[in-house]
């Protein structure tokens, strides 16, 4: 009974430190921290000065925390680069999907325990962690490197980084359907000779909100209602419902990065699947987040920096992801791209709604 | 007859239980409990503050689509669980009390389903049974005749997924059972379906509502299966709809943790039934002083019927899955089964993940490291639980059980959460290493351990421990030399189960996963997520292999220590 009593007041204890700690942070978080104060003193500096700053810097702290929405291979090889490039930094990496990265900065972060220093996030998983104002404002020269049609991905008030874009898209096999056949944009998926063959995700935020952006709000409304007419196949897993589409199991994917079935092209020429290019392409930014109280300031600005070198988009390119500075490596030049970042809850809560009422209930 | 705890030994045991299913157990669970308390998410200002609102449960189960989902859930839960309990009866009582001629390889390709990745099985009948491209309708020349995206596929998925669960916990009860009863039966004159139905089958009851019991539990809590076929089908089940519900960002952690707080009231509701179906746990103790061995049943001719039987049964079970995963290893992308298809096979799938071995191998390693370890600890520990709840007459015992059962209701992912906060508020150098998924592996995986333990400890007759006590022996001497030995079945089925699980676990690996502590399921999810079925497949036949390989070495080592029970 004694252990049980010194239990609850162990918990009790713990939650009266825990609330200290996040009214801390919480006021903690109006001003600069060390690390932005860092920022806006190399932001002064002109770009040669500020490189030398930041190698030099980099060099003592040796270390650098990062989480990248890259996976696996992909992730890693890319950060061998950076390593190769500046081997006096060493990468302690891990992988998650962008949702997760979020959450686990949040978690690291209230517990007050700094151990991540950079996060790469796609910009609509970014009003979460903007509400708690984990963010260091990082003004860099890099960002005039990003040509002016992606100007649109850009913070003004510098608390990201973009440094690739993501691509949502129409596409088809092409064993199942031929190319005169094809759908030519988004509403051609409403066509009854399409019925029961276009694939969905369940209700995607970023998917919907790229579609809100392209058509307006009715108009989206209006789509959803003709789309759920047409008995789209709903099934989790963009991978998943290309390898499935790519197999014949289906013959269109109504929503889903383009990127997937343009690789297994590469790798086999025979592989059925072509692009809409006609349909405008749905694209939001990957971006580089510094956590304000990053322990590795330098080289979290060295590495953010570096992801819009050369090396590093050449390297997004050649695995088929689409970077921001460069030739894209499968869509033309002249592909409609419409970039989008993220909206209010309030509207993500209507386009939910919509999609439920005529995709995500229906029988 | 049950014994009062009077060694000091015990209390010892009893003390440093209580101690770790706290830590375990209890403080997750307060933070599952919390979070469904608070309207705030964690790290918003008023998180930790002292307000409580029944918001989240409100949200929850106001609407009538959920409500919709439990229906569907319920039907879900009991035509899976009869077929899965079915199957696995049959296969552990055909392996093990008959002499149908082959029963041990059947009961190893049973097990060998276990292995296989949880995401191949479900995508291996897709490409077997989809209306469109199935190699079923293909051959049979009759697009759509089979369906896998319906109710009745989702079932059938999941019956076989849950088969070799039911197997082990019957097995590891039949192995353990005195013949003697069964031949009174048919000395007076019961046939051998009779014997088994009116004796064999009551005798081992621990065992079927333990089987039962995590069945219906797993079946609820099951996600891939529903997620990959049943949202195709438009049938949403209980986490599907907590899926929907919550998969936007940011992760309304308040709404899962109400969802999670109506499953720990489920399994409540299902310990209480199954405490009352063993509330004489004297009826099933079939292991007492007098020596036995279990006598297998001639079947006479009708052996070759059931030798044939079960090996139609563990073809569907493993070795469907098994040949698609194979098949798939060997392509560049994946194409229905085609003469140009077996033209392109090459092995390049094997030798790019061989090739990169710092990446593929060494996870691997973390893997088998993080399995031999959680599925050892968590036995050991399980099995003390078991014997303090069955063997003892302790105020409370049936709570230190519960609590060993609670985990079971936590989602994975809010596990996942759950210790990863613990573990950044408490200054325990954990984070990043593989002792924090160790740790919160040994939460995830008591409750089933439990229950393999807890079915094999009813069997044993108090009588044994008895006469170990008036020959002098402590309680440690007598737990370690009477009870560890008799509960080989239930320890070794459950290690087996513990270890392949903790294997294959993915959600807590990706949670609690950076740089240095990757373990093989989160390589798996790397080459899912970045589109190389193949390549997973041949990662998959690799996991395969270096697991027979474990157990196999497992059961060598076994022999040498007297332990003679095949899985």
């Amino acid at each position: 009974m004694k252990n049980f009593t010194a239990f609850l007041q162990s918990i009790v204890a713990l939650i009266a430190l825990l609330m200290m700690d996040s009214s801390v942070l919480l006021h903690a978080a109006a001003a600069p921290s060390p690390a932005e104060q860092l920022f806006a003193e190399l932001a002064k500096l002109k770009p040669e000065q500020r490189t030398k700053r930041l190698e030099e810097g980099a060099r003592m702290e040796g270390k650098l925390n990062f989480i990248h929405t890259f996976r696996g291979k992909l992730a890693r090889d890319q950060v061998k680069l950076f390593e190769k490039r500046y081997p006096f930094v060493k990468v302690e990496m891990a992988d998650m999907g962008s949702q997760d990265a979020a959450e686990r900065l949040i978690a690291e972060e209230t517990a007050r325990r700094h151990l991540t220093d950079v996060v790469s996030l796609a910009v609509p998983d970014l009003p979460v962690i903007l509400k708690q104002d984990l963010l260091a404002n990082y003004p860099t020269p890099a960002t005039g490197r990003i040509p002016k049609k992606f100007h649109g991905f850009i913070d003004k008030e510098n608390r990201w980084l973009p440094w690739y874009w993501s691509e949502h898209g129409v596409s088809y096999n092409t064993n199942l359907i031929p190319p005169d056949k094809a759908p030519k944009d988004w509403q051609d998926l409403c066509n009854p000779a399409y019925k029961g063959q276009v694939s969905f995700d369940p209700p995607e935020t970023r998917f919907m909100v790229g579609l809100y952006v392209l058509m307006g709000e009715e108009k989206f409304k209006g789509w959803l209602k003709c789309m759920g007419e047409n008995q789209p196949i709903i099934q989790r897993g963009h991978t998943q419902r290309m390898n499935l589409m790519l197999a014949g199991d289906h013959a269109i994917q109504g929503d889903n990065f383009l990127y997937a079935g343009a690789q297994a092209k590469k790798k086999d020429p025979k592989t059925p699947y072509a692009i809409v290019y006609s349909a405008p392409i749905l694209a939001y930014a990957g971006a580089m987040v510094v956590n304000k109280n990053t322990q590795h300031p330098h080289a979290s600005a060295l590495f953010s920096d570096w992801t819009l070198s050369d090396e590093s988009q050449k390297y997004v390119a050649d695995e088929f992801r689409s970077p921001l500075i460069g030739r894209h490596p499968y869509l033309p030049d002249d592909a409609t791209v419409v970039p989008f970042g993220y909206v209010s809850d309030e509207i993500v809560n209507r386009l939910h709604a919509y999609w439920n009422q005529y995709i995500g209930k229906k029988k | 007859m049950r014994r009062r705890i009077a060694l000091d030994g015990g209390r010892l045991a009893l003390a440093l239980i209580i101690l770790i299913l706290v830590y375990q157990v209890v403080i997750p669970l307060l933070m599952v409990i919390w979070t469904s308390l608070k309207i705030e998410r964690p790290g918003e200002a008023g998180f930790f503050e002292l307000s409580f609102s029944l918001a989240n449960y409100v949200r929850a189960f106001s609407s009538g689509d959920f409500w919709r989902a439990t229906w569907n859930t319920l039907c879900f839960a009991l035509t899976s669980t009869l077929l899965s309990f079915g199957l696995g009866t049959f296969l552990a009582w055909l392996v093990h009390r008959t002499n149908t001629p082959l029963a041990r390889l059947i009961g190893i390709i049973t097990l060998g389903r276990i292995i296989i990745p949880g995401i191949l099985i479900t995508v291996a009948w897709i490409f077997m049974a989809s209306p469109s491209i199935g190699i079923l309708n293909s051959i049979l020349g009759v697009r759509g005749l089979f369906n896998i995206y319906s109710f009745w596929g989702m079932v059938w998925v999941h019956s076989l997924e849950m088969t070799p669960l039911a197997y082990l916990l019957l097995s590891a009860a039949l192995q353990s059972m005195d013949p003697r009863l069964e031949e009174a039966s048919q000395v007076a004159g019961a046939g051998h379906w009779s014997t088994l139905i009116r004796i064999s089958l009551p005798l081992v009851l621990p065992a079927v509502g333990a089987a039962l019991m995590l069945l219906v539990i797993y079946t609820v809590e099951t996600f891939e299966v529903p997620l990959l076929l049943g949202g195709r089908a438009h049938v949403r089940v209980y986490t599907t709809e907590i899926y929907y519900n919550t998969a936007r960002t940011p992760t309304d952690w308040g709404l899962s943790g109400a969802y999670s707080m109506a499953i720990l009231v489920l399994c409540a509701v299902l310990l209480a039934v199954y405490f009352r179906l063993v509330r004489h746990g004297e009826r099933y103790q079939t292991v007492t002083g007098k020596d036995f061995r279990p006598r297998r049943l001639d079947l006479g001719r009708w052996r070759y019927v059931t030798c044939g039987l079960g090996l139609f049964l563990v073809f569907l079970i493993t070795g469907i899955p098994f040949l698609v995963m194979l098949y798939a290893s060997f392509l560049a992308r994946y194409q229905p089964p085609s003469l140009q298809a077996f033209q392109n096979m090459s092995l390049s799938n094997y030798w790019e993940i061989l090739h990169d071995w710092a990446y593929s191998l060494y996870p691997l390693w973390n893997s088998t490291l993080v399995g031999l370890g959680t599925a050892t600890a968590v036995m050991l520990l399980v099995s003390a639980m078991s014997y303090f709840v069955h063997k003892t007459r302790l105020p409370g015992r049936k709570l230190l059980d519960f609590l060993g059962f609670a985990p079971i209701a936590i989602p994975s992912v809010v596990l996942g959460t759950a210790f990863l906060w613990f573990y950044l508020l408490v200054p325990v150098p954990v984070i990043g290493t593989l002792k924090i998924i160790g740790l919160a592996y040994v939460t995830r995986y008591m409750a089933v351990a439990l229950r393999f333990v807890s079915s094999s400890m009813l069997q044993i007759h108090s009588e044994l421990e008895e006469a170990a006590v008036v020959a002098g022996g402590r309680w440690l001497t007598n737990f370690r030399r009477v009870y560890l030995p008799l509960l080989r079945p239930g320890l070794m089925a459950g290690w087996f189960w513990v270890m392949v699980h903790a294997y294959r676990e993915l959600t807590i690996a990706l949670m609690l996963a950076r740089s240095q502590n990757r373990t093989a399921a989160v390589v798996i999810y790397d080459l899912w997520d970045n589109g190389s079925f193949p390549q997973l497949s041949a990662f998959g036949v690799l996991i395969f292999a270096l697991l027979i390989v474990l157990v196999v070495i497992g059961q060598a080592v076994g022999k040498q220590f007297g332990v003679q029970e095949q899985l």
